[in-house]
């Protein structure tokens, strides 16, 4: 019981981690139908900003007592400079593509990916070593239930990335801009031709959805302090598996993506825990072809038929 | 006698929207039927539906005796239900005699080992198939245009191109989207010439999508008119063109207008 | 005759390249040719996939990685049973080698039987989901692969270990150690020639135009009668296998050493950025491309670490200014009479 209940816990903060993560894959695919690859490199920035930002005010020296709002300014500074960098990459490498095969724009995403990482890496922006990052958040034992401490960290991070989605479902589904970016995923050229400004709506979508994968990065990276070097593995494993979510959930579809990010948190921290921990990452792929061969569209997704 | 291609009862919606509802049609062997309508009358859908692209919500679709529900796009192609394209889908890249032989495809007896091979057989029928296609052109009028990548081809070029392509596959039963859509007056001539001529020579049923009531109503025995997913009218030229169904479908309602 | 013409002047191609070239150029140079040949045959056979039939596998690390752990068992663990020597040994003569080709080419069948496996449920759907599972597939093998056991390396031991200890103690995360040095200029050569071989006559075949009407337009290609799941899965197939191929290769040459950290997706990467730069479609395009991308690194070593930075902002460039790559879908002597 103790086992079951500090799992759940756990999967519950990496699952909507996931989450936040799967959003900016879904809410891209949705509107421009193309996997953005470099995606999971703005998560990877999200953790390394957040780190760095720390570090600017001395957060990160040995003794130092972050003061309770550093978490605030570190999560919303990370958040806007993804934010601006999305919408910069969008302009630069997508834009010029838009009518070009999917293809195309996928190569060029994975071009942006792989520069990301490998500047990533120089000496001059963040180096080849791993950093720790400081605890931001506070913690502490909130309760005990039946031998599980709850944690106030993980309470937190899961508050947060709660908290986030809500606001998203606010922007979607009560503002205009949300009604806007709805038209556009549904039909882009009649959103266009009913006076929808397609490239706006478009540089929105990017700066959210970074914004999210940013504020995913600063929750991750509260929770596994050791945050890798940004070329390392980890970080596209770790956006795989979010896109995995996201396609699992029913791609293009924002709520599919936060149930989906849950589920696979829950499988692979399920999974580690009671089957085996080295295989975490096989969980959750076989779980991807599982859907893929019985529900293509996803969980929350509805079969489609492409117009011919 | 069994009739070339046979629908009862097709219907599909795509949400809200009754694209086709209840489609019937009895295609006989040798026939050239046409299928007119206004704009979104789900004339294209119904082409979808019967080449297997889509799936049918209801209903039954045959080609001579065998059933085609259910069966992959590309097993219908093979059994002999071609089609073209009302918005042209060439092979842009590849040539216009290699878009010809991918229809040649799905008749091959040469394998992937004698291919790699090169075997002589291989050759044989590479050989034969080749002279087939540049025969699939001459008979569009596209002789000697062959080494011309699609994409570069005129559009009415195009348009005889996916016909080409289309009987490359030797069909029995032969779909036309719109195969006059863009043409000129003069291109339209040569192909309402050629539709009888491919009918007459290849054994060909036909069924015709067009919007050139000109064109329908001259080479059509029989016309299907659709409006708003069903069946409003048919028969032949002279007897739906004065059907009032017709003609308030095309005129819209007095109410509407 | 002139359909086996060909393949004897690939067979003495190889041979000429084993007995000229190799003596000639030396060591280091040796060695990098067979850098060449490895990536030329990973690039040619990643465009099968990737050029001819337009979807996009981004895995292909993880098929060498099948196929190379596969002949490494082979020729480590088999070769010491068969021929009676220390594990690890290179057998003497004619035979060693036979065992090596046996070896390499079970190690791509099986890494074929793999790309099945993969492509069946992804390649049934249209779309980009081949990409996400294919690098999916790549990492599972390299997690998998690290977890095996530490490489038996006295014959005692092998004495008394099973075979299924056996096949799966190659080494874990430190890598297969120890595996024979079997791959030369002939092997490479010969295996690079062949795939090239096949992929242009697959090309100039219906097959290979089937391939094609799939990239060009999935859906008129099924309407014209051409079961496009089965052509994806055959072009993934023979990719797969020309992939595991090039990973038995890998294992047995000198310098490298098998190990998954080497075979993630960063490798997997580095052939994808081969092909769309030589021209999605085009096989001499792939083959020029790796040919290139493998020696100039070799030459400004004092920048490596620029040198994903610079391949990247390539790949980029490249869609934005000329999104068919170098050749294009074109071959290079079209390019020659041409522009
Ligand atoms: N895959 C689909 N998903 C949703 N709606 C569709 C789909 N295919 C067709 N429709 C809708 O079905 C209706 C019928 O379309 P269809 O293309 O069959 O018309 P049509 O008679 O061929 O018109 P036109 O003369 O303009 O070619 C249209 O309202 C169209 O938007
Ligand atoms: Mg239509």
């Amino acid at each position: 019981m103790t086992r079951v209940l500090q799992t759940l816990m756990d999967g519950v903060a990496v699952g909507s981690t996931y989450a936040l993560i799967a959003l900016g894959y879904t809410m891209v695919y949705g509107i421009l139908r193309f996997i953005n690859f470099a995606h999971s490199d703005i998560f990877m920035l999200g953790a390394w900003f957040s780190f760095s930002l720390a570090g600017v005010f001395g957060w990160t020296l040995a003794g130092a007592t972050p003061p309770p709002w550093a978490a605030v300014v570190v999560l919303l500074g990370a958040m806007s400079g993804t934010a601006v960098l999305g919408y910069a990459i969008e302009r630069v490498a997508y834009r010029p593509l838009r009518s070009a095969p999917r293809i195309n724009v996928l190569i060029a995403a994975i071009g942006v990916s792989l520069l990301i990482e490998n500047i990533g890496q120089l000496p001059i922006a963040f180096g080849t070593q791993p950093q720790r990052m400081p605890s931001l958040l506070p913690d502490a034992v909130l309760f005990e239930v039946s031998g599980v401490s709850i944690r106030l960290v993980d309470t937190l991070v899961i508050g947060i990335a709660l908290g986030l989605m809500a606001a998203l479902e606010w922007l979607i589904y009560g503002t205009r801009l949300g009604l806007a970016m709805r038209a556009v995923s549904t039909d882009a050229q009649t959103a266009a031709l009913m006076g929808v400004p397609v490239d706006r709506v478009v540089s929105a979508t990017f700066a959210v959805g970074s914004a999210l994968a940013a504020a995913a990065g600063f929750l991750y990276a509260s929770k596994y302090p050791g945050i890798n070097q940004p070329a390392h593995a980890t970080w596209i494993l770790l956006g795989l598996k979010a896109f995995v979510a996201a396609v699992v959930g029913g791609i293009g579809n924002v709520r599919g993506a936060m149930a989906g990010g849950l589920l696979i948190g829950m499988v692979e921290i399920f999974g580690a825990a009671y089957l085996s921990p080295h295989l975490r990452d096989v969980y959750v792929f076989a779980l991807l072809i599982l859907v893929l061969l019985v529900r293509p569209a996803g969980l929350l997704g509805r079969a489609t038929v492409e117009k011919v | 006698m069994t009739p070339a291609l046979f629908a009862r009862g097709v219907s599909i919606r795509f949400g809200g929207l009754a694209a086709v509802s209840n489609f019937e049609l009895a295609l006989p062997v040798g026939g050239l039927y046409g299928l007119i309508g206004p704009n979104g009358a789900g004339k294209t859908t119904l082409f979808n539906l019967l080449t297997g692209v889509y799936r049918p919500d209801q209903g039954e679709i045959r080609l001579g005796e065998r059933d085609l529900i259910g069966s992959a796009p590309s097993a219908i192609a093979a059994s002999g239900l071609a089609r073209t394209f009302q918005n042209i889908r060439l092979f842009h890249q590849l040539s216009a005699l290699d878009n010809v032989r991918v229809a040649q495809f799905a008749h091959r007896r040469t394998g992937l080992v004698a291919t790699l091979l090169r075997t002589p057989a291989w050759r044989r029928e590479e050989e034969a198939d080749r002279a087939a296609a540049e025969a699939w052109l001459t008979a569009v009028g596209l002789e000697g245009r062959g080494a011309e990548l699609a994409r570069n081809l005129p559009y009415g070029d195009q348009r005889r191109l996916e016909i080409a392509r289309a009987l490359a596959l030797r069909p029995k039963v032969l779909l036309l989207d719109e195969p006059a859509a863009g043409m000129n007056p003069q291109e339209k001539l040569g192909l309402r010439s050629l539709i009888r001529t491919l009918r007459d020579t290849y054994d060909l049923s036909i069924l015709l999508i067009e919007h050139d009531m000109g064109l329908v109503m001259d080479v059509c025995e029989h016309i299907t008119v659709l409006d708003h997913g069903e069946v409003i009218a048919r028969g032949t030229a002279a007897e739906v063109q004065v059907d009032p169904a017709v003609v308030e479908a095309y005129l819209g309602s007095p109410e509407a207008a | 005759m002139r359909a086996i013409l060909p393949w004897v002047a690939v067979l003495g191609f190889a041979m000429l390249a084993q007995v000229a070239v190799g003596p000639v150029v030396g060591h280091y140079w040796t060695k990098i040719l067979m850098d060449v040949g490895i990536a030329v045959l990973l690039a040619v056979s990643l465009n099968i996939v990737n050029g001819f039939t337009g979807q996009f596998s981004i895995g292909h690390a993880g098929f060498m990685a099948v196929g190379g752990y596969t002949a490494g068992i082979l020729t480590y663990y088999g070769g010491a049973a068969l021929f009676d020597l220390p594990p690890g040994a290179v057998a003497p003569g004619i035979a060693g080698h036979l065992w090596f080709a046996l070896s390499t080419l079970v190690g791509g069948v099986v890494a074929a039987v793999a790309g099945v496996v993969v492509g069946l449920p992804s390649l049934r759907l249209r779309g980009d989901y081949l990409a996400i599972v294919t690098l999916g597939f790549g990492e599972i093998m390299r997690v998998l692969l690290t977890r095996t056991e530490d490489v038996i390396g006295s014959a005692e031991e092998l004495a008394t270990a099973p075979w299924t200890t056996q096949v799966v103690s190659t080494g874990g995360s430190l890598g297969f150690t120890g595996l024979p040095f079997y791959t030369n200029l002939f092997w490479t050569w010969l295996w690079t020639g062949i795939a090239i071989l096949v992929a242009y006559r697959l090309k100039e075949s219906s097959t290979g135009r089937a391939m094609l009407s799939v990239r060009e337009d999935e859906v008129a290609s099924g309407a014209m009668g051409v079961r496009t799941t089965d052509v994806k899965v055959i072009a993934f197939a023979m990719a797969a296998l020309f992939a595991g191929i090039a990973g038995g290769l890998f294992a047995h040459e000198i310098g490298t050493t098998l190990n998954p950290a080497e075979l993630g997706f960063q490798k997997s990467f580095e052939i994808v950025i081969m092909v769309v730069l030589g021209g999605m479609g085009s096989v001499t395009g792939a083959a020029l491309a790796a040919t290139i991308l493998t020696i100039v690194p070799e030459l400004l070593r004092e920048f490596s670490e620029y040198r994903m930075i610079v391949y990247a902002a390539l790949l980029v460039v490249v869609m934005l200014v000329r999104p068919t790559g170098l050749l294009g879908h074109r071959e290079i002597w079209h390019a020659w009479r041409r522009s």
